[in-house]
């Protein structure tokens, strides 16, 4: 009697086989997902795609036509200024303030968490438009430090979550302790205890306000336009005079996000190590 | 003066009273030990001490100057936690050397401190090795290590073995007062275990919401306990509950009992009369009388505690512990007819109080 119960709770462990309706849901998933991410590649090297199934050729003559265009350097530079330094805008903000309420004001935690959801709340063309019209007056005035401005308010809650998450799996208020009776003020704390053992946290957070400001096109497009043209806003002029480099743009943004992503990964896994193996208080 | 002094000291949260008027003179090089249940107030006495928590009123004087404003970071005070505290991102080595840095000690004097403090805890070959390849055991050595560095002149410990299993905490008490006693630095030790209390310290204070309520030598506090709580928080005492009836009796329900010090009670005065378990003979046979203290019961409860077996005697009115060792001639088993033997000097006298 013993050895059958035993017998069937080994056999409910083992994976079932899955059904075929779940395998024509997972097909069509990555179909669905992957499909124009790969004929944006294919078409990104395609002589010509519009009255085949399959491309009449293939060229990496776009790719030349795409490096030639004058904007190109421009634009990808102005996407790095923008993403980095919103990115750092937002590190400055974030992991003193994280650090203050988690240790010091643990009541504002619940207000804080409210309001890093805000900005989801609200459209980004109204966001654009509200900000053009109240800074209104120079230098501000639709110049790129309104932008990094805007887009600090935007991307403020992709660097929230993981440090809010790392700050949580670390013992901050002991280990702040445990250094201010060593003789460490509160910025000698933060910066030599506290950022070291959240280092994943802010990494992860980084990479996410930096994929997702390089690859922004509404504010950017409402609130500084041409004055400081970025990557995206070129990919979408393209779409209107070239298809083909159109692609190859969105082939190098596809890219740059990837690499970012893996960046992420590996970040990830090295925190893992950090943050879960190091901290077994008790 | 005493080296550490609390005069006075309140501290409230919200409208929770955590320690109440606290007064307490430590001397230089002596280890005190907190002692109590938890929400006693010991941890938040002891956070004041380190700066952690702001006094409601009184006053914290540490080698005769005032400290009750001083910023944690500037104290001199060293901490060892429950939760070891050791710092995730460094080695061993840095961690102890982390307040050496923050003193800007130069590089060649920390390394060799380091060095010194860890031959001290015993744990020379860990320096390179980071907080989480170490046991528990080891990280609160560590930790021990990393506090004593900075040389401090108070060494605080907040419940440091609470979070260790048995043996180690016993190992490491004996280091921690060997170590104490070698540097015969100033300690104030919180703990809710009283064996650990007992056997470590100088001086006990043993708190009851937030109030002293005995301060002593170990001795002291376990053989002539101040109050009810004391003599039932510390080891266990019989309670007797009766009435003063002569210079030298108390009659407790049908039981007198004779007891020493009664000088002070009017007659019948209600006490309260505590005998430990330990103090208490047992005996087959009806015993000739000799002047002192015997009741007689039947056996309910044979508790075998390892170097003592516990029996639970009714005499009728209660239920008394009382101690045999195990060397004890006769075996005794259940519902046997026995006589409970003890001195006046076994009987603890206090005030009843309602």
């Amino acid at each position: 009697m013993m050895k059958k119960t035993h017998d069937s709770a080994i056999k409910s462990e083992r994976r079932p086989r899955p059904a075929l309706w779940q395998i024509i849901c997972i097909v069509l998933f990555l179909f669905y997902m992957l499909l124009p991410i790969i004929s944006t590649y294919v078409f990104s090297i395609a002589k010509r795609w519009d009255r085949t199934i399959l491309p009449e050729g293939y060229t990496l003559d776009f790719y030349k036509r795409a490096f030639q265009v004058s904007y190109f350097g421009s634009t990808l530079r102005n996407s790095f200024i923008l993403s980095l330094s919103t990115a750092l805008v937002i590190l400055i903000i974030i992991v003193p303030t994280v650090y203050w309420v988690h240790t010091r004001l643990t009541r504002a935690k619940p207000l804080l968490d409210v309001l890093m959801i805000l900005p989801f709340g609200i459209p980004m063309v109204v966001l654009a438009l509200s900000l053009v019209q109240i800074y209104n007056f120079p230098p501000i005035a639709r110049s790129p430090f309104l932008l990094i401005g805007a887009m600090v308010v935007y991307a403020m809650p992709f660097m929230y979550r993981p440090v809010v998450n790392a700050m949580q799996a670390i013992d901050a208020n002991t280990l702040t302790e445990a250094g201010q009776s060593l003789g460490a003020n509160v910025f000698q704390v933060l910066m030599q205890i506290i950022i070291p053992n959240i280092l994943p946290g802010i990494l992860s957070g980084g990479l996410l306000v930096f994929s997702t400001v390089f690859a922004e096109y509404t504010l950017t497009s409402l609130i500084v336009g041409a004055r400081f043209k970025t990557f995206p806003l070129l990919l979408v002029e393209y779409t209107r005079i070239n298809g083909n480099v159109a692609a190859t743009f969105s082939v190098i943004s596809f890219t740059i996000a990837w690499l970012a992503s893996i960046l992420i990964l590996w970040v990830g896994s090295k925190g893992q190590h950090t943050t879960a193996d190091t901290i077994r208080v008790r | 003066m005493a080296y550490l002094s609390l005069q006075n000291v309140s501290k409230k949260f919200s409208d929770v009273v955590a320690v109440n008027d606290f007064n307490l003179e430590i001397e230089k090089g002596s280890l005190v030990s907190f002692l109590g249940p938890s929400g006693c107030g010991k941890t938040t006495t002891l956070r004041m001490i380190a700066g952690f928590e702001l006094l409601d009123a009184g006053t914290i004087m540490l080698d005769g100057s005032e400290i009750g404003n001083v910023p944690p970071n500037q104290r001199d005070i060293g901490m060892v936690f429950q939760s070891y505290a050791l710092f995730p991102n460094m080695s061993v080595r840095d961690n102890i050397g982390f307040g050496l840095k923050m003193r800007n000690i130069s590089k060649h004097e920390i390394e060799n401190r380091v060095d010194q403090v860890l031959e001290m805890v015993r744990l020379q070959d860990t320096a390179k090795r980071y907080p989480h390849q170490l046991s528990g055991g080891q990280q609160q050595r560590i930790a021990l290590a990393r506090a004593l560095a900075v040389q401090p002149r108070v060494l605080l410990l907040d419940e440091p073995l609470s979070a260790l299993d048995a043996e180690v905490r016993v190992v490491l008490r004996g280091e921690i007062r060997r170590i104490q006693s070698e540097l015969a630095i100033t300690t104030v030790y919180v703990t809710h275990d009283q064996e650990e209390a007992l056997s470590i310290s100088d001086m006990v204070v043993v708190m009851n919401k937030g109030n002293i309520e005995q301060v002593g030598s170990p001795e002291e506090i376990y053989r002539s306990p101040k109050t009810r709580f004391v003599a039932t928080f510390i080891g266990t005492a019989n309670q007797f509950h009766g009435a003063v009836v002569g210079k030298d009796s108390i009659l407790c329900d049908e039981i007198k009992l004779v007891a020493n010090g009664l000088n002070n009670y009017s007659i019948s005065q209600k006490v309260l009369v505590l005998v430990r378990p330990e103090n208490i003979q047992v005996q087959t046979e009806p015993p000739l009388p000799h002047g002192g203290n015997v009741i007689e019961g039947k056996v309910e409860t044979i508790t075998f505690h390892g170097a003592v077996t516990r029996l639970g005697v009714n005499i009728g009115s209660q239920r008394v512990m009382a101690d045999i060792t195990v060397d004890n001639a006769q075996p005794i088993s259940l519902n046997q007819k026995i006589w409970l033997v003890f001195s006046h000097e076994a009987c603890q006298v206090m005030t009843e109080t309602l």
